[in-house]
């Protein structure tokens, strides 16, 4: 049990994880990614798979909404750019740069991309702010999305019909298998939520904390708000750049209207549901988001046993259900998922002296 | 020169179907500081009410005949001894048409003022107050409730639905070059800029205007006078319901019934950021420069590029303006 503060040097104050409970808990859950990628069968394995990809990506909207407090409902479209520079990497270097290093050099230009795409995006927070933000990045991800469908770059990007994707490739070693990819996804999932982790430690991180609770007052104390909200944004669209890499990666094809705002929505949801601003928010989230839909998917084969009628339906339920997700948390619990977990770990800390 | 004259009027009747949309949104902003972001899913429902009390319930079987196609045997006579494409004639058909039009007015009406309170009752007033935030994703959430149930509801195929008005061809003179438009779409202009000025009159002149422009004043001295908050926010609702349910209808009888209704509500939104949130002559003058930029983007450069001009109209205007066209600045203390 933790009763207090009880560090008695500066560094263990620094620390990132800065109590045994919490270095437990990332070191079990470390152990059962690896569990989970020997013993899991395919289909956990598929789940886990795009939940570590929509992982990456939350975690990158938590640091621009949660963290800087900048509204934003464009993320897809760093996705969507994520995904294809690793496309239009692999199909450009394919003859100059020897297979085994594709992949290598892949993810960092998709990263490096996007978080430059993520500044551009971002001017508009310099000027505006709130509902005017939203629209703006709302606005980026149509004109994005809009791009990749014109055919003066089909040639590039597939245009409307979408592009067949490359398989990574580290060092010679076929990642051709979902167990295989998963290792990839899973390793860069749990080093981008340290990351995160770290990054509100440190005085960056807690400047967009400043912003966001007060952006004048972040100013007056000598926060850059041109520098650290262009920041903020570059360093979300980067994590979401690395969601769009994988997601490339994972599927066999992509196709641009993957990436419009019903993915922006979904990601937001996730946050929402999870708990902004907190680094497990993003975990519970995503888990909350992708398995709604497969609930749904054994509700319906429960009832029916998956007619073809059925089948139709089960879209709009989950898109009610993705919408009931987010109304009810933010009328009834608007702090997310984290504040029910904390509560709950707060009973057991107490008990049996006291309750709440 | 000719081309550009038509382009630009095909513009103009577009803009004034997004100022009517545009004014239920900027109505819902000036009384509950609430922009609403599924507004563009409120004028699906009103084009599918339009379909259903238009299409689908003469078409049933318990529906009186006269519903479906209303031929008395004085317009039977006259339209026989008529030929193929004459005004007269077009006028005759849309009153054959007539009952079921009115039907699927007032049905459309009705019940979308009913969607407007019942979400404000429900979903609005408990947030009252709360964050911009939190007002903010509960409209983005109820985005895809509102088009997950449309699909749970209709879920048969776009169909034909009847126009407003006659649509007869018109074509005069005009700078010595020919322009040629649509009866029905002259007359949807109209009626879209009818209920625009009706509506920016009633929020100057009456009782229930006044107590609006009170409220978005100040909300807590509006309630010290006596006006009756709660009562403003569900009558605001209720407007931009209804006239998203007339816009909805239009929009219907021009692109047709389909859930990609809801996505037009985005470009209004971004030409009313463009106008201005609380100015009904910015919203105005962006609506119509919109529809113009639109026309003449899908002459020049193809129908595509047409549909990404509010975007990067609101973003450039935006940028230089924060606050829009003609909108008023927030005055932030710390």
């Amino acid at each position: 049990m933790i009763t207090g503060n009880l560090k008695a040097s500066y560094a263990a104050d620094e620390r990132v994880l800065d109590n045994r409970w919490k270095q437990g808990f990332v070191l079990a859950c470390a152990a059962g990614i690896a569990a989970l990628a020997g013993f899991g069968n395919d289909y956990v394995i598929l789940i886990a798979c795009q939940m570590g990809i929509m992982l990456i990506a939350v975690t990158g909207v938590n640091v621009v909404i949660g963290y800087t407090g900048l509204m934003s409902l464009g993320h897809a479209a760093f996705v969507a750019i994520g995904a294809y520079a690793v496309v239009i990497f692999h199909n450009a270097a394919a003859g100059t740069i020897p297979a085994p290093l594709l992949t290598l050099l892949a993810l960092p230009f998709a990263v490096t991309v996007a978080a430059l795409i993520g500044i551009v995006v971002g001017l508009p927070s310099l000027r505006v702010k709130g509902l005017y933000l939203a629209v703006a990045t709302l606005s980026a991800n149509f004109i994005v999305i809009f791009l990749i469908e014109q055919d003066a770059f089909a040639r590039w990007t597939g245009g409307m019909n979408g592009i067949n994707t490359p398989t990574a490739n580290l060092l010679g070693w076929d990642l051709d298998s979902r167990r295989e990819q998963f290792l990839l996804i899973a390793a860069l999932g749990f080093v981008s939520l340290l990351a995160a982790q770290n990054l509100f430690r440190t005085r960056v991180g807690r400047a967009f904390i400043a912003i966001r609770d007060r952006d004048y007052s972040a100013e007056i104390l000598g926060i850059s708000l041109y520098r650290y909200k262009l920041m903020s944004f570059a360093i979300s669209a980067a994590y979401c750049g690395l969601a769009g890499a994988l997601y490339a990666y994972f599927y066999a094809r992509i196709l641009p209207e993957q990436f419009g705002l019903d993915l922006s929505l979904m990601l937001v949801a996730a946050i929402i549901v999870g708990g902004m601003g907190r680094t497990m928010g993003a975990v519970f989230g995503v888990i909350v988001i992708v398995m709604v839909p497969e609930v749904i998917k054994v509700i319906f084969g429960g009832i029916a046993g998956g007619g073809a009628e059925l089948a139709q339906i089960r879209a709009p339920v989950q898109s009610i259900a993705f919408g009931a997700l987010i109304v009810l948390f933010l009328l009834f619990e608007p702090f997310g998922l984290t504040q029910i977990a904390d509560r709950a770990l707060r009973a057991l800390n107490r008990w049996p002296f006291a309750r709440g | 020169m000719g081309q550009f004259l038509q382009f630009a009027l095909n513009g103009l009747m577009s803009g004034a179907i997004y100022a009517l949309i545009a004014v239920g949104l900027v109505s819902v902003f000036k009384a509950t500081r609430v922009v609403n972001f599924a507004h563009g899913y409120l004028i699906m429902f009103g084009a599918y009410f339009y379909f259903t009390f238009a299409v689908l319930v003469p078409q049933a079987a318990w529906a009186p005949e006269w519903l479906q196609s209303w031929r008395p045997d004085w317009m039977v006579e006259m339209r026989a001894d008529l030929p193929m494409f004459s005004p007269l004639a077009a006028v005759l058909d849309w009153m054959a048409n007539l009952p079921r039009i009115l039907l699927g007015l007032a049905g459309a009406l009705i019940c979308n003022a009913l969607l407007g309170m019942l979400i404000e009752r429900t979903l609005m007033r408990p947030l009252m107050g709360q964050s911009v935030f939190a007002m903010i994703m509960l409209t983005v959430g109820l985005i895809s409730i509102l088009s997950g149930t449309a699909q749970l509801i209709w879920t048969s195929d776009a169909a034909f639905v009847p126009a407003l008005a006659p649509n007869t061809p018109i074509r005069f003179e005009m700078f010595g070059a020919t322009i040629f438009l649509f009866g029905a779409d002259l007359a949807n202009m109209l009626i879209a800029l009818a209920i625009f000025a009706g509506i920016v009159a009633m929020v100057r002149y009456t009782r229930s205007g006044v107590a609006i422009r009170a409220t978005a004043e100040d909300q807590s001295t509006a309630y010290s006078m006596g006006i009756s908050v709660p009562r403003v926010f569900s009558r605001a609702w209720v407007l931009a319901s209804t006239t998203g349910a007339v816009a909805g209808a239009i929009l219907a009888t021009r692109n047709g019934v389909s859930p990609a209704l809801g996505l037009f509500g985005f470009s209004v939104l971004a030409i009313v950021l463009m106008g201005g949130l609380d100015s009904y002559l910015g919203v105005f003058i962006a609506a119509m420069a919109v529809g113009v930029l639109e026309a003449l983007t899908q002459w020049q450069l193809g129908g595509e590029w047409a549909g990404i001009v509010p975007y990067v109209a609101v973003l450039i205007v935006i940028l230089i303006r924060p606050h829009g066209l003609l909108g008023s600045k927030e005055i932030e203390r710390i």
